[in-house]
């Protein structure tokens, strides 16, 4: 049986320097992806249909001719996405917002599809002012959440670099999966915002666990380092486990809420494996070598 | 005796809560409240007592403001708020009196009419002479209140079961409707929200031994204004106050004047001289029977079609109509013997009509499911929350290859979430998609402190004695208390911010971090120590 054993990484073979180079390149990297998200399109990510306002609908792919082609003929606005679930016979059909809005587009859109003899299973409506709004509220919330974790984590450790070695990771941990949800082409949606906000909880734990364990156990850093290493990595694991089945699954049975939230977090968790056992460690061990002594 | 229990006490915990739990999810007394005519078990949803959000049973949410605009800290100068919305009224060439609210509690004056903008109503509101502080979009605390009661007795009317409204506000502090109907189409709650039911007041009269009934003698457009239930000055009773218009165009006789003219030719005047003069009308047989010996005209209310209540007249509004005075004013009371009698004709009477108009299509959103598609969600979450639970588990046996260890584990991340499903069958929440979410998250921090109390536990050497074991329990659970903080730190924002599903997610995390740093954790812990000690 394979059984999964964590590396034991010979740190002192590295600098502090080229342990932080790695996922410091990654952050700058994502933060220079989502800049050039801002300067192209004007918001940091792809704005899902909750922040752009717009018209979901769900076609039930019930017949057996073309349903593709019956949805490319039956609307009168072209649809700005199409996507077949394959585990449920649905077809998803999106309309981003128009400019001047018409008054009851959904309703439109429905008839237009029941005209056609398509069957609609459901229909999401979400008006620009209001995107616009939960998009304010989403940000304000994410900052809102970041803001009270960063309190907790100085309040618990009470030492200056320390803590902002778990909140620089956290950080990173955020701005990660926003880069890599626009590469991806995943949009931002609620559960993403859920996801992200979900990170800022998980991610954390590793960092604690291991700054527990150097700061506040007896024992040689390096020893600690390993020791919160091994469980740090087990429970990290564990975690990505879960959230790519769930994303796996989800994405199968056309449910965009889980898969997005599993990818989302599975993205985070890799990118927080990296942030604390390559940057927090190095930040730890200046802080324990040189940090103190000075 | 008390020695094993006190020996066990958080295993015997775990065991309560999880008895409790199943005793919420299967006992009967803890299923959904069921409908006016359904049966308990017609109301519970499968063999549990869990109930179903939209997402996963089907139905229509609808999140949309009301639209008008509000003057907010007039001066009213004292007027009354008939006088000052009548000012106003006059003011716009797009709205009447009806159109404008005035609160003086509040003080603050609406106007509700789509069409009238927001500088014409600066405009009407100057115009009038009234100072204000300041024009917001929406409307007073008092309509919202009073429009969330018409929706739900609405909802209630159509024999919804499980509908909702709710009034949330943005963090922009726009205040929102919120409605949700479980198993009925978009399209279906946007027409009941939207319906105007008609309203009329009918005059039936004797005729010969039978009764006559002429139609219509005012209908819905006739009232100017119609005010809210109150309870009657004198004596018992309560009554509506309604105000019928007695303006036409040119040459038409207004709707005040004819309906002054009917009682008068029906003859109210003559029957009721005193008190004691009251209507017969039977609403069963449709025919007027005598009271006291005399068989008087009625007054009915209409409501689609249907009789809902019949009024006799006092007698000195009847003399006042007969002598043609009445219609100067056009004020008369509904009077009825209840006050909840009161309170449903004044909704009647505005009949479907929401005191303000919800902007769906402008500023709302709404999502609807259908039934078949909200039981597939339901099956493929479970499926999806079945594997992410084999997925842990598989890592966890593969990391640590020791039963013994990792069984508990997995048994203990199963009775949390247990816990939970019971927690969520007792508040009577219902699932979402956004709450299975949830649960996966939970399975997911739950067994990485289980990881965390296990590896530290066992991190130096054998456990010899039980000293050993509570001091290296203890250090396990300051890390997992910090990441317990943290975890619901970083999602008591979306607990509270209008975010849609999302609160449900946030609560259901928070929830089964505080149930696993409180119960299973520690009983994980006995579980282990009883596992491990070498004695």
């Amino acid at each position: 049986m394979v059984a999964i054993e964590v590396p034991e990484v010979n740190y002192t073979d590295y600098s502090n320097r080229q342990l932080a180079a790695v996922p410091l390149a990654f952050l700058v990297l994502a933060l220079a992806i989502i800049g050039g998200w801002v300067v192209a399109t004007g918001a940091p990510a792809n704005l899902g249909l909750e922040f752009t306002g717009g018209v979901e609908l769900r076609v039930a792919d019930d017949t057996n001719g073309d349903v593709q082609q019956q949805i490319q003929t039956a609307f009168d606005r072209e649809p700005d996405s199409v996507r077949t679930i394959p585990g449920d016979d649905v077809v998803v059909v999106t309309f981003q917002a128009a400019q001047d809005d018409p008054e009851g587009l959904a309703n439109d859109l429905q008839d237009q599809a029941d005209a056609a003899g398509l069957t609609t299973t459901a229909v999401d409506q979400v008006s620009p002012s209001f995107a616009s709004d939960t998009a304010r509220t989403a940000l304000f919330g994410v900052a809102l959440a970041f803001l009270g974790m960063s309190v907790l984590v100085f309040a618990l450790f009470r030492t200056f670099v320390p803590s902002l070695a778990v909140v620089a990771s956290a950080f990173s941990d955020l701005v990660i999966p926003v880069a890599a949800m626009n590469l991806l082409g995943i949009q931002m949606t609620l559960g993403t915002i859920a996801a992200l906000l979900m990170i800022i909880g998980y991610s954390v734990d590793s960092d604690i666990l291991l700054n527990d364990s150097v700061l506040r156990r007896t024992g040689e850093f390096y020893e600690s380092v390993s020791r919160a290493m091994r469980t740090g990595v087990t429970m990290t694991l564990t975690s990505i486990a879960a959230m790519i089945v769930m994303a796996v699954v989800a994405s199968v049975f056309g449910i965009g809420l889980l898969r997005d939230i599993g990818i989302i977090l599975a993205v985070g968790l890799c990118a927080d494996l990296m942030n604390t056992y390559l940057m927090n460690v190095s930040l730890l061990r200046w802080y324990k070598f040189e940090g103190v002594a000075r | 005796m008390l020695e094993p229990i006190k020996e066990n006490w958080r295993i015997l915990l775990l065991v309560v809560v999880v008895i409790g739990s199943s005793v919420a999810l299967f006992g009967p007394g803890f299923g959904p409240e069921p409908a006016p005519g359904e049966s308990a078990s017609e109301a519970q949803q499968g063999i549990t007592n869990l109930q179903y959000g939209l997402d996963l049973a089907g139905g229509t949410r609808v999140r949309a403001p009301l639209s008008g605009y509000t003057a907010t800290d007039v001066a009213l100068d004292g007027d009354t708020p008939g006088a000052v919305a009548e000012a106003v009224a006059a003011e716009l060439d797009n709205a009447s009196t009806r159109d404008v609210g005035v609160v003086p509690e509040e003080r603050a004056v609406e106007v509700t009419e789509l069409s009238v903008t927001e500088s014409q109503f600066r405009a009407a509101m100057d115009a009038a002479g009234y100072e204000y502080a300041d024009v917001r979009s929406g409307v007073t605390q008092q309509t919202r209140d009073e429009t969330m009661s018409v929706i739900q007795g609405k909802i209630n009317e159509a024999g919804l079961s499980g509908g909702s409204v709710q009034q949330i506000q943005s963090i922009t502090g726009e205040y929102f409707i919120l409605v949700e109907v479980p198993g009925q189409g978009r399209q279906e709650v946007i027409d009941l929200l939207e319906e105007r039911g008609t309203v009329r007041i009918d005059v039936a009269y004797p005729d010969g031994n039978g009764t006559a009934v002429q139609d219509g003698a005012l209908i819905q457009d006739d009232f100017e204004e119609i005010g809210t239930a109150a309870q009657s000055d004198r004596g018992t009773g309560a009554y509506v106050p309604v105000t019928v218009r007695n303006t036409a165009a040119d040459g038409s006789q207004s709707p005040a004047h004819a309906f002054q003219d009917a009682v008068a030719q029906r003859g109210f005047a003559d029957a009721y001289q005193t008190q004691a003069d009251r209507c017969g009308y039977n609403p069963e047989t449709g025919a007027i029977e005598a009271v006291n010996g005399d068989r008087n005209p009625c007054l009915l209310l209409v409501v689609d079609g249907e009789v809902v209540n019949s009024f006799g007249m006092d007698p000195g509004l009847a003399d006042s109509m007969a002598a043609g005075s009445w219609a100067d004013t056009g004020n008369f009371r509904l009077t009825t013997g209840e006050f909840t009698e009161a309170q449903t004709i004044s909704l009647n009477l505005r009949a479907g009509a929401l005191p303000a108009d919800l902007d769906i299509s402008g500023e709302g959103t709404s999502s609807s499911i259908s039934a078949s598609q909200g039981e597939n969600f339901r099956t493929y979450s479970l499926v999806i929350g079945v594997l992410s639970v084999f997925a842990v588990a598989g890592m966890v046996f593969l990391r640590y290859r020791e039963p013994r260890v990792a069984l508990p584990m997995i048994v203990t991340a199963l009775a949390e979430v247990y816990a939970l499903l019971g927690f969520a069958a007792l508040l009577g929440y219902p699932l979402e998609l956004a709450v299975i979410a949830g649960f996966i998250a939970v399975v997911g921090t739950g067994v990485d402190d289980l990881v965390i109390i296990a590896d530290q536990v066992m991190s130096e050497g054998d456990v010899n004695s039980r000293t050993v074991f509570d001091s290296r329990f203890r250090q396990a659970f300051w890390v997992i208390g910090a990441a317990a903080a943290t975890t619901i730190i970083a999602m008591s924002p979306l607990m509270v911010l209008s975010l849609g599903d999302l609160s449900g997610f946030a609560i259901f995390t928070v929830l089964g971090v505080l149930i696993g740093v409180l119960i299973t954790r520690p009983a994980y812990g006995d579980i282990l120590r009883r596992l491990l000690t070498v004695r």
